[in-house]
């Protein structure tokens, strides 16, 4: 269909309305923020492995993000090697389990100790291990849509907006020289927006998809020392 | 014939309105299923005998709707044997499975591990208003010697949770937050069975 049809179709205002909201719905905003704390650098046969916190009472970092920025570190043309999230820990069982994961570099160093953490760790070859912690909360819901069916047909009407923010930090220990060597923070946000006129138009605002491809980069030029 | 038609309608929607109700108000079965790794931890020098009581596989957690319908009945099933076979072998030099604690002694096991659910909860992201199912496992672990004297009563609590999901139904996120207690249960287990005082002290002695 012709923008010009579409124009004719739902008339001047809505059609601007509806332009509006697709421009919209691209923008989340994205803020990273970096510290260092240490020099970094990654030899071809080292790896990293990206883990999520889970000691919070009321969320979990989720494993669809710590993939996804496992998927972002390991593309692409300067790709790094990352070992999946619960290969590790199953294989590390059971030292890294909400309850007995190390919440520190002091205890990292600790957990070294033992022969066979440590033979384990060599085995993947572990260079940096990354702690990623946060979460994404929608709020301002507001808006309703209701549909209808009858033997005419069926069709929604109404118009539904949320906001999502997302807040994620990602804490980065060097294992050869047990250190902390850095915090990267990304918050992000977005409106998304559910139009509906007969058929419901979802126009979504990606913020953690964003948030996770922004923190993917900064930590893959992080560990390479870029 | 009016009556006829009547009572055909009639019947024809009562039975209806039976079959939503029955499938509104049915309860959702769950049996436990998941896998568990091995644990990294020194075997002790042992030789141990399990036995699994009926009442361990046959365990079953009903939880309620707040006006007093069963909603989830939860059940064990084959989940803490298939957590027990991935534990014990990595933690103590020879398993051998009991069918009672009297066929220890022909074993020549030196000790018996009888473990046992004393508890279940579950709390729903429905009631709880947050974003996570979990669920909480108090066990009671029996543990005597090869001639059936008690050396430690240990009760450990384990804890599991997972996020609520939109393409996750219910049963399953119930079953991931269970699997998760389960590996709670065994990292526990694994790491601090050793350090249980009356264990310790046996062992010392022996």
């Amino acid at each position: 269909m012709s923008k010009l049809k579409i124009y004719n179709l739902f008339g001047p205002n809505l059609f601007f309305v509806f332009s509006f909201l697709l421009l919209q719905s691209g923008c989340t905003s994205t803020t990273v923020d970096e510290f260092r704390q240490g020099q970094t650098g990654i030899a071809t046969d080292e790896s990293v492995v990206i883990l999520g916190r889970r000691q919070g009472n009321e969320y979990e970092t989720r494993e669809e993000f710590v993939g996804c920025v496992g998927d972002r570190v390991s593309s692409g043309q300067d790709a790094i090697t990352v070992i999946p999230e619960r290969e590790f820990v199953d294989a590390m069982f059971p030292w890294f389990e909400p309850r007995t994961a190390p919440m520190g570099i002091s205890n990292l160093e600790r957990l070294m100790a033992d022969e066979l953490v440590a033979e384990q760790m060599e085995k993947f070859g572990v260079r940096y291990m990354v702690w990623l912690d946060g979460f994404t909360e929608t709020s301002g819901r507001t808006g309703s849509i209701s549909c209808t069916a009858g033997p005419g047909g069926a069709g929604c009407f109404g118009f539904g907006s949320w906001e999502d923010d997302s807040s994620f930090n990602a804490r980065v220990w060097d294992v050869k020289s047990r250190q902390n060597v850095g915090t990267i923070n990304t918050d992000a946000s977005g409106q998304s927006y559910l139009p509906a006129l007969v058929i419901p138009i979802p126009l979504i605002a990606r913020v953690e998809a964003n948030a996770c491809s922004r923190l993917g980069d900064q930590l893959k030029a992080f560990v390479k020392g870029d | 014939m009016k009556t006829d038609f009547f009572f055909q309608h009639t019947k024809s929607t009562i039975a209806g309105l039976l079959i939503l109700l029955v499938q509104g108000c049915g309860t959702s079965k769950i049996v436990i299923e998941g896998q568990y790794p091995s644990p990294n931890v020194n075997k002790i020098p042992l030789s141990i005998g399990v036995v699994y009581a009926q009442e361990l596989i046959d365990f079953n957690y009903v939880e309620y709707s707040e006006i007093g319908e069963e909603e989830y009945s939860i059940k064990s099933g084959q989940s803490h044997r298939d957590l027990f076979d991935a534990l014990l072998p990595s933690m103590f030099e020879r398993v051998v499975v009991l069918d009672s604690v009297e066929s220890a002694a022909s074993q020549e096991v030196d000790i018996v591990f009888l473990p046992r659910i004393e508890e279940f909860q579950l709390a729903l992201p429905a009631k709880t208003k947050l974003d996570v199912f979990e669920v909480w496992i108090k066990y009671n672990l029996r543990i005597n010697d090869s001639e059936g004297n008690g050396i430690a009563d240990w009760i450990l609590t384990s804890y599991g949770k997972t996020p609520t999901r939109s393409m996750r139904s219910v049963e399953n996120s119930i079953n991931q937050a269970a699997v998760v207690a389960l590996r709670d249960f065994a990292s526990s287990f694994a790491l601090g069975f050793a350090q249980v005082p009356e264990i310790r002290l046996w062992l010392s002695q022996r």
